[in-house]
């Protein structure tokens, strides 16, 4: 059996899901959590399997959404030629945040991507022909011939598709050897170049597979209906919520992001309210489970399941030990 | 036939001189110690040899024909130079099965599109590398461990595991940075076993650095002795059992011959 065969039934499941959303929002809130999900499982790569540590991931996506959006505006390609071009736009701007990757570690490269991050923002806000801080509109939806995806319902066809597949994608590349090759340089580098690991491909590899994704998250939101992009939405508070996303979830672990996506899309939704403390109350969860839970909730599956799994074995050990 | 020769090789770290003008020569097939007192440069020539430091103008170190000075360390690996940390270095947060994997990188042959693409050779070669990291667990008896977190191995354990993932590259040359640092006399010896089994099987050849003289003398056929980052003395072990440079460099002062004959012995 092809191992994409069951991410095509998931797909075929997940489509029954908006029959079940009453309202045009709550399909509008399935297509966020779709396009987060494909944003966190990217920042996964690059920041829960290589460990390299970058807070510019919302910039990414921001240039990923400004690209596609100048492509099918001032170029007039339609989305399904402005995505890849998006894409391919992102995997050069990953390019460029890896290479100093290669000579910062942990604190010094956030804070390099954090620079990258803010001036992006600010440069877009302050840029005309991008709409400036007034706001970027008239994106245009997807469309197959005369069958156009405006409306929230529609759009979902598109989205959870993509993500679905973002999912496997991602399951593929980080099972195989390249996946190994990320989380050696994440354990410990010298013994991954020790084990003929070529650290420094790895490391922009991995940078420019997390822009593909934010790329093509970026450029997901920019069609999505209403077709409107505006640089606060991707500030620092952004980057806060998708870092929690990833950290929550369990960083490393793919499916703790999916999980951390969806858990946080649907929060963020319900505290829109309580917007002034809501970015406390996030900085706060972060805090709290960097301390008392640092491999959030993928991370405790596992130990629960490993300690279970090994219990017996360890017991057998210690009981050799024992014995004179 | 030499495997490894080293011509002049020097470091220094500031005003430091860690390693100064040191040749040295290691035969296909041989078991070769290494010795001196803290700091003489042992592990630093370790580094050297493998590419995490960069050597000095006038060094040259040549390894199976190619000269591999200056190169970084992951081509060094690739052509057959397999080594352990002192720190063991273990990934923890991976399991022992993908430390073994990790090892045999280089020898993995599919590319990351056609994982994507799900292609049957990758999965055709995913179970082959699984399988044959299998069979060298199973030898250096880790295989009920194999799904383990390496991080929660034991101490005797995790230097197995170095030494097996050292050994996943399928080396010429495997150098072993103080194998029995921290292990008890029983541990050492399963060790020993392990790595002269190894060593017989795939035909390798040994570079061990040791602080237990008494490991050195029964594994190795040539020792070498560095202090302060030169190398005083060479020979068997008997020759350098008998060298007086040596015993000062362990002991700081002169010895009489059953002196040190006594100290060898108890060593």
């Amino acid at each position: 059996m092809h191992p994409v065969l069951p991410w095509l039934g998931g797909i075929a499941v997940l489509s029954f899901l908006p029959l079940i959303t009453r309202t045009a929002y709550d399909q509008y809130l399935l297509n966020v959590i779709a396009i987060n999900v494909v944003l966190a499982v990217g920042l996964n790569i690059v920041k829960g399997f290589a460990g390299q540590v970058t807070v510019g991931h919302v910039a990414v996506m921001a240039i990923g959404a400004y690209a596609s959006a100048v492509f099918s505006v001032h170029l007039g390609l339609p989305f399904w030629l402005a995505l890849p071009a998006a894409m391919a736009v992102c995997a050069g701007v990953g390019l460029l945040v890896g290479i100093p990757a290669l000579r910062l570690e942990g604190a010094y490269l956030a804070l390099a991507t954090l620079g990258l991050a803010e001036s992006v923002r600010i440069v877009i806000s302050g840029t005309e022909w991008l709409g400036a801080a007034m706001g970027f509109e008239g994106i245009p939806p997807p469309h197959i011939g005369g069958f156009v995806m405006e409306t929230h319902f529609r759009y979902y066809f598109v989205v959870m598709p993509i993500a679905v597949m973002g999912i496997y994608i991602s399951f593929a590349i980080l099972r195989s050897d390249m996946g190994r090759a990320f989380k050696a340089i994440r354990e410990d580098q010298l013994a991954a170049a020790a084990s003929g690991v070529h650290v420094a491909k790895f490391k922009l590899i991995a940078f420019v597979l997390s822009a593909l994704y934010a790329g093509c998250a970026g450029s997901l939101k920019a069609h999505m209906a209403p077709g409107y992009l505006n640089p606060n939405d991707y500030s620092l508070q952004e980057m806060v919520t998708l870092l929690l996303m990833v950290i929550f979830g369990g960083i490393g672990h793919i499916w703790g992001a999916v999980i951390g996506a969806i858990a946080v899309t649907i929060i963020n939704d319900l505290t829109q309210d309580y917007y002034t403390y809501r970015m406390a109350i996030f900085g706060g969860v972060i805090v709290l489970t960097v301390m008392y839970m640092p491999r959030g909730i993928g991370g405790m599956i596992e130990d629960f399941w490993v300690r279970k799994r090994f219990a017996a074995l360890r017991a057998a050990t210690k009981a050799r030990q024992a014995a004179p | 036939m030499n495997l490894l020769e080293i011509k002049g090789l020097s470091k220094r770290f500031g005003g430091f001189r860690a390693l100064s003008g040191i040749d040295l020569n290691v035969r296909q097939g041989a078991v070769h110690g290494i010795i001196g007192p803290n700091g003489s440069g042992k592990s630093t020539l370790f580094n050297m040899i493998s590419g995490v430091y960069l050597p000095e103008p006038g060094s040259q170190i040549v390894f199976n024909g190619t000269d591999i000075t200056g190169k970084p360390s992951h081509e060094i690996a690739r052509l057959g130079v397999a080594r352990t940390f002192q720190m063991l270095r273990i990934f923890e947060g991976m399991s022992v099965i993908e430390n073994m994997m990790v090892g045999h990188h280089g020898l993995t042959g599919y590319s990351p599109l056609a994982a994507v693409f799900g292609v049957k050779s990758v999965r055709s070669e995913e179970r082959r590398v699984r399988a044959e990291m299998m069979e060298l667990l199973n030898f250096i008896g880790l295989a009920d461990y194999a799904e383990m977190p390496a991080g929660e191995m034991s101490g005797g354990q995790r230097r197995l595991l170095a030494l097996g993932r050292a050994m996943a590259a399928k080396p010429k040359l495997l150098m072993l940075d103080e194998p029995g640092a921290g292990l008890s006399p029983t541990n050492v010896d399963i060790l020993l076993d392990t790595v002269r089994a190894l060593q017989q099987r795939f035909g390798l050849t040994v570079i061990i650095i040791e602080h237990i003289l008494k490991l050195v003398m029964d594994t190795c056929e040539t020792v070498s002795v560095l202090e302060h980052g030169e190398k005083i003395a060479e020979g068997t072990p008997a020759e350098i059992s008998a060298d007086h440079r040596v015993i000062e460099a362990y002991l700081g002062r002169e010895m009489k011959d059953e002196e040190v004959r006594d100290f060898l012995r108890s060593a």
